[in-house]
């Protein structure tokens, strides 16, 4: 994912650094008050570690090896802003020193693998992770998953910077004259090589790396994690509401999986418009006047026949159907819950809920 | 055979045993074969450029100030060129720069276009093509759907600006690493305005990068000598990789403790210095004017040229 030099305009290279140049000041100055004047030899061997994680080749179940980029690692183990300082420093040692990626385009290399890859990868980590121990195994697989998406999230945005290329600088002919590929070629592509295999050796690395750490050195991990007790037995007994947590799962199952009803074909079981029924299988003659006249009495509704009343843009209208409804009924229960609420209170007899 | 002789298995001439060394059968492309080619690598690229920056010659002679300002406006002129003459120019400019300073030719351009086949050559080929980089057809290949499918004129130029550029500007990064010695280079970081702090961390690490590396190579060849087994085991590999991952980890962190110790004890209060700033020298001004001045050229040259 090291982008060399040629690839982007010096424009992109310019955005990209002047991104970065008030990540690194803010970075500096937050890891300075952290880790106090213990800082530089500390970031200093936080930036050499960093340089040869990427050296760790890692067998991936596929057969192939792979190398990790190891800044979600340092994220956990440090924190995401000495992340920033150490993966940026390795980055720049790369370039400058080793020849490996560019050093116009190492404002991009750092901004995606210094700064998004760190911070996305550390907010999913803690997001997984919650408040488990320190020894759980939750938290090595939290900082796997952390790495996996942080990655991702940097060969995304490295896919962007390639895929502007194209329509932002090209001659009169239409020669592309930097990255030649377009965002719908870009994207599938980085996608497909850091889901799999990179993304793979990423989760690998990270995950063993902490679980190595949660059993054989664990002030290690005390450096980062300040207050988080050690093992599960320590752990204030948790408010116990696992049906509840189960329902709200569940439903958001529902949620994210309701575009399949895109897939589906027909319509649904007994909900036809009466001028589609089947009169005969009914044995009946004419439409019921009843069912006439009640049927389509309000006209009113704001997604008629879950769509856009204009009835173009058919998919993206059942989505935003299907968004709008889900949000309505969560206000409606909201709003009971909020009266049931605010009545138990008023009457000291219910408990309140 | 009395008691106390030597037994007899012991002076037989050719025990039933192997010969000792490799007799099984190498697999290559392994996790640690690949790692510890990575860290052989590693070395060997800093052994040569120190050696190279020590040579006489002619980049050599300049301040590396001089070079690393001369080299990132070189990069920009590569960057913002757009026909491949003006490009192939600048890149015969690197080879002569690279003779001048005893870099022997042939390993130059090897180092720099090994690079190029592996990574740029693959990537940008199927930009030639019609389907991702529409335009005239010079080189048709048939037809697919009623379309003419073919190399396109616009494609063919587009990856052969891509392949320069991306040649030029490692060839130009090459020679300021191997003419330059690293305290030389970091020093010149300062004159670019990176902070204090930052220019500290990065000569540390440089430092430790290597003591670090010897702990790794240690482990990997440790890891490789104790390992028996024949078949390709990838689970334990992977355990192996967090295993050494955590451990020099740890290393890292008691060593960044008794640097901090040491540093205390030399009377470190926090405050960040630097070797002296050295004056530039006349020849290193001029150095600089004709970097300026090349790039200059060559962007005005390539402006003239059209867009």
């Amino acid at each position: 994912m090291h982008i060399p030099d040629g690839y982007l305009s010096p424009a992109t290279c310019a955005v990209a650094g002047a991104a970065m140049l008030p990540v690194l000041g803010v970075a500096s100055a937050r890891v300075e008050r952290v880790v106090k004047e213990r800082h530089a030899p500390l970031l200093a061997l936080g930036a050499a570690y960093s340089f040869l994680v990427m050296m760790f080749n890692i067998p991936i179940p596929n057969g192939t090896t792979a190398h990790a980029v190891g800044a979600v690692l340092i994220a956990v183990l440090l924190g995401p802003w000495a992340a920033v300082v150490c993966v940026s420093v390795a980055l720049v040692i790369q370039a400058l020193f080793f020849g490996d990626g560019g050093v116009l385009a190492l404002g991009a290399n750092a901004f995606n693998m210094a700064f998004l890859m760190p911070f996305a990868g550390y907010g999913v980590y803690r997001l997984v992770a919650r408040n488990t121990s320190l020894t759980s195994r939750r938290r090595a697989l939290a900082a796997g998953i952390g790495g996996y998406v942080g990655l991702n999230v940097a060969a995304l945005a490295a896919a962007i910077e390639f895929g502007l290329q194209p329509v932002l600088f090209h001659s009169s002919n239409g020669t592309p004259l930097y990255a030649p590929f377009h965002l719908a070629q870009t994207i599938p592509a980085m996608a497909l090589a850091h889901l799999t295999i990179a993304g793979a050796a990423e989760l690998l690395l990270t995950a063993g790396i902490v679980a190595y750490l949660q059993r054989a050195n664990l002030p290690l991990l005390r450096i980062n994690h300040p207050g988080v007790v050690d093992s599960d037995a320590e752990l204030p007994p948790a408010r116990a509401r696992p049906a509840l947590r189960w329902a709200l799962i569940g439903i958001a199952t529902m949620i994210v999986l309701s575009p399949l009803g895109l897939l589906a074909p027909g319509g649904a079981y007994g909900e036809s418009a009466p001028v589609d029924l089947n009169l005969q299988q009914y044995g009946l003659s004419a439409i019921p006047s009843g069912l006439q006249h009640y049927n389509g009495f309000w006209k009113h509704s704001l997604l008629t026949d879950y769509g856009f009343a204009s009835g173009r843009h058919a998919s993206l209208g059942y989505v935003i159907a299907a968004a709008v409804g889900a949000l309505a009924v969560g206000a409606g229960i909201l709003l009971f819950v909020a009266i049931y609420r605010a009545f138990a209170r008023r009457r000291p007899g219910i408990q309140a809920g | 055979m009395g008691v106390g002789a030597t037994p007899a298995w012991l002076l037989a001439a050719e025990p039933a045993l192997p010969p000792i060394g490799c007799s099984g059968r190498r697999r290559r492309g392994g996790a640690l074969e690949k790692t510890l080619d990575g860290l052989a690598q590693v070395v060997r690229q800093a052994l040569t450029s120190e050696e190279i920056a020590a040579r006489p010659g002619l980049l050599q002679r300049l301040d590396g100030r001089a070079k690393l300002i001369g080299a990132l406006i070189l990069l920009l002129a590569v960057g913002l060129v757009r026909h491949i003459p003006v490009l192939a120019g600048l890149y015969l400019l690197t080879l002569v720069l690279a003779a001048g300073s005893r870099i022997g030719l042939r390993w130059f351009v090897k180092r720099v276009w090994l690079f190029i086949p592996l990574f740029t050559g693959v990537i940008v080929a199927p930009a030639m093509f019609s389907f991702i980089t529409p335009g005239e057809v010079v080189l048709p290949l048939g037809r697919w759907f009623g379309h003419e499918v073919g190399l396109t004129r616009q494609g063919l130029t587009s990856a052969g600006l891509v392949v320069c550029r991306v040649a030029t500007s490692i060839s130009i990064v090459v020679l300021l690493a191997l003419t330059t010695s690293w305290p030389r280079l970091l020093a010149a970081l300062r004159a670019l305005f990176v902070p204090r702090l930052l220019v500290l961390v990065l000569g540390m690490a440089l430092r430790y990068i290597f003591v670090l590396l010897d702990s790794v190579s240690e482990m990997v060849a440790a890891r490789r000598a104790r390992t028996v087994a024949t078949r390709r085991d990838g689970r334990g590999a992977r355990a192996a990789a967090g295993f050494s991952g955590g451990a020099l980890f740890g290393k890292a962190h008691s060593l960044s403790e008794e640097i901090h110790q040491a540093m205390l004890a030399r009377g470190f209060r926090g405050e960040v210095r630097l070797l002296g700033r050295s004056r530039l020298r006349g020849a290193d001004l001029i150095g600089l004017g004709v970097c300026l001045v090349l790039a200059a050229l060559a962007v005005g040259g390539d402006r003239a040229l059209g867009l």
